[in-house]
């Protein structure tokens, strides 16, 4: 059969085509249909099948920030994901406490995946209620007033316009809140 | 060597009077102009690595705004539009005809050029849609949608008229990333956001897209390019006919599989996950045909690159395609992964494929193509010759740096122990290097630009004394 594609391009496009949606189909519209994971939010309230929680939609406000994340390619330095290692559950932790690995439940509100492919930056799965407003507030400002040695960039458009500020915080206090995973409840606002 | 020059330009006179090539000239040269550009994006994105308040308050300039004109501009506006300049040489010598519309050409070209230039200024302004290489805001996406029917029916309409019944590699390939780039185009920028697309599943789908980016956008793209002039460029007839069949069909069924491995130990689906981890190792066996076919195209011809700079960067780039297509199914094993993923490895592997693999191979398209279309000779050997070693030695610097660094960044991550911004502080030393690499590769692209803008100068210049003189 392929060797007619040779002379003839009609035969060649139909190859090419559903050799291409064979496996374009089976990994693209199968898995969502086949994982329920990928569409159903995170909710769970017995504590012996791991941490409880719900995942809840964005507010406008939160929404506004997520724009901004966007906006500035945070993504292009952040990952979002706790993965399967136990190095990333550690890193994610914070105060001795390790964090749970992401799910595909905790993501199902989001309006742009943020799962991220390199992190130059730490990563932000868990950076929900780890620093309060005026943290941000500085670190944005200037990072390395906070952190000597960091190459995150200066953000003082940010820092200095209370409204995206606001925004901005708002949306990172979300980011691994849908699990209460620290025993102590010890979020910063 | 001269006579080989001889006989090629007399084969480029006989074919004088068919092909026009207009459009030809017009892509080259937007690609070549993109190239310089964007390579200045590069070194400032670089720069911010190790003086991060460099252009830090500026909003327009800030690195997250930059690093996506960085990547689309080089994908878009140089190797892609470089890619189809060169489509539009081959096809019609491959076909036996001319280009069915120099004019759509034209216009396709100047579409090209508005796409490139609201990219700058969309990207900049802030207005990223948030998909990796699919960054374009939607608007803009349109245009290269449009821009690409406009291309493809082109083509399309060239070989459907063509003398030669039998179809050259070449035109398999080119076919193939036609068609499929209009889906994966589609996937990655439009499926994405139809309404309760959303977290993982929408991750999955701008994977699908990203990875076929660049394996069934720049791969057939770039392999049309390297078949149609590796025998070209050295005299010889491609080894096998067979074997490249092998290595289009296992490409067109392999490939579009494997999206899920950037995702690797991350929260999508297990199942999902070994799939992409077995039909990314599938993936050496069109890799190991298509090179295997290129070495032994060069059997008995390997003096030929001492005086002939496009084999060299054919050549080289065919032994980066082999080292980039090693290393792909290599970190597709989650115990390989489970280090190198998230770390600077992977932009080195990434270059070594868009860079080393790809601009090389559509370097050397452009050296052959443009003092033949311009019908002149190149304005300098020994200058391509020093762009040719610019790029290697700036290339190598940077994936090695790049390699080692990640390697240990992973390394250094995988113990907890050790404080995040201490990986930081320690990988200061393999960013100078990528810059220092960064300033040789620029170096090499504006030898590259200044040596092909320049032959087009005179050419245009031949050609307007010969009017004058008729
Ligand atoms: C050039 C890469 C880069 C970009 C772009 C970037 N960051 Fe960072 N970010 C870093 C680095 C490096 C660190 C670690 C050092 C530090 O804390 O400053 C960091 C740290 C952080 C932290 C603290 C994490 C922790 O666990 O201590 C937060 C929060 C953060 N960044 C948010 C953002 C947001 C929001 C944006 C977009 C507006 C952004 N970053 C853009 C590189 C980047
Ligand atoms: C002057 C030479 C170059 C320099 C200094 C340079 C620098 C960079 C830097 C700093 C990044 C960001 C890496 C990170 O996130 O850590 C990057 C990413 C990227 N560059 Fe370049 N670049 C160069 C040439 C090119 C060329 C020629 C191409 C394509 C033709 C290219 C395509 C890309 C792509 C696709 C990415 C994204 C990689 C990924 O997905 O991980 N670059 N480059």
């Amino acid at each position: 059969m392929l060797g007619k594609t040779d002379k003839n391009a009609s035969w060649f496009v139909v190859a090419a085509l559903g050799l291409f949606f064979i496996g374009g189909l089976l990994t693209t519209v199968a898995p969502p249909l086949l994982d329920k994971s990928w569409s159903k939010p995170f909710e769970n309230h017995d504590p012996a099948k791991g941490p409880t929680g719900k995942l809840v939609a964005y507010t406008d406000q939160e929404m506004r920030g997520y724009r901004i994340y966007i906006r500035e390619g945070c993504k292009y330095c952040h990952t979002q994901q706790t993965r399967t290692l136990l190095s990333d559950t550690k890193r994610s932790g914070w105060k001795g406490v390790d964090s749970p690995v992401s799910t595909p439940d905790e993501f199902v509100y989001d309006w742009r995946q943020t799962f991220g492919t390199k992190r130059t930056g730490p990563d932000l799965s868990r950076i929900g209620g780890k620093y309060n407003k005026q943290w941000h507030k500085a670190h944005f400002n200037n990072p390395r007033d906070l952190v000597p040695g960091s190459i995150m960039p200066p953000f003082p458009w940010i820092a200095n316009n209370p409204q995206e500020l606001d925004d901005l915080v708002a949306y990172l206090q979300t980011r691994g809140r849908a699990k209460d995973w620290r025993p102590d409840n010890d979020y910063e606002q | 060597m001269a006579t080989q020059q001889g006989s090629a330009s007399a084969a480029a006179l006989a074919n004088q009077d068919i092909h026009q090539d207009t459009t030809v000239k017009w892509f080259l040269l937007g690609a070549v102009g993109y190239f310089a550009i964007v390579g200045i994006i590069a070194l400032i994105i670089a720069a911010k690595f190790v003086w991060p308040q460099f252009l830090g308050t500026i909003p327009y300039f800030t690195y997250g705004r930059m690093r996506p004109l960085h990547v689309n501009g080089m994908l878009f506006g140089w190797l892609l539009a470089a890619d189809m300049g060169l489509a539009y040489y081959f096809v019609p010598r491959l076909c036996g005809v001319k280009l069915w519309s120099e004019k759509l050409g034209v216009a396709t070209s100047i579409l090209w050029n508005i796409i490139i230039i609201s990219a700058i200024f969309t990207l900049l302004g802030g207005y990223q849609k948030g998909f990796e290489y699919a960054d374009l805001p939607t608007p803009v996406a349109v245009l290269v949608v449009i821009a690409w029917v406009m291309f493809g029916f082109n083509i399309f309409a060239t070989i459907l008229t063509r003398k030669y019944n039998q179809m050259y590699v070449s035109t398999w390939y080119l076919m193939g990333t036609i068609l499929w780039t209009a889906f994966v185009y589609l996937t990655g920028n439009f499926a994405t956001l139809l309404p309760g697309i959303t977290g993982v599943n929408q991750a999955n789908l701008n994977w699908m897209y990203t990875h076929n980016a660049v394996g069934l956008i720049f791969t057939p793209a770039g392999l049309a390019v390297a078949y149609y002039f590796i025998p070209r460029a050295s005299n010889s007839p491609l080894y096998s006919h067979k074997l490249s069949m092998i290595g289009f069909w296992s490409l067109a069924f392999v490939y579009v599989w494997t999206g899920a491995h950037h995702m690797l130990h991350g929260p999508i689906s297990q199942w999902l996950q070994t799939i992409s981890i077995v039909f990314s190792v599938m993936l050496l066996i069109p890799v190991w045909a298509v090179v295997y076919n290129f070495i032994a195209t060069m059997k008995g011809q390997w003096h030929q690159l001492g005086d002939n700079v496009s084999l060299k960067f054919l050549m080289s780039g065919t032994i980066f395609y082999l080292l980039t297509c090693f290393q792909g199914p290599m970190h597709s094993l989650r115990s390989v992964n489970a280090i190198v993923s998230k770390t600077d490895w992977i932009p080195g592997h990434a270059h070594m494929a868009v860079l080393g693999t790809f601009s090389f191979l559509a370097m050397a398209g452009v050296y052959y193509v443009i003092p033949r279309i311009f019908k002149t000779t190149l304005h300098s050997e020994s200058l391509a010759n020093w762009s040719f070693w610019l790029f290697l030695i700036g290339g190598l610097g940077m994936f090695t740096a790049l390699w080692l660094g990640g390697f240990w960044q992973g390394w250094q991550w995988n113990n907890p122990s050790i404080p995040f911004i201490d990986t930081v502080v320690a990988l200061q030393p393999v960013w100078m290097v990528r810059f220092l690499s960064g300033i040789i590769i620029f170096l090499g692209i504006v030898l590259f630009m200044f040596n092909i803008v320049s032959t087009a100068i005179s050419g245009g210049r031949n050609a307007s004394e010969a009017t004058a003189r008729s």
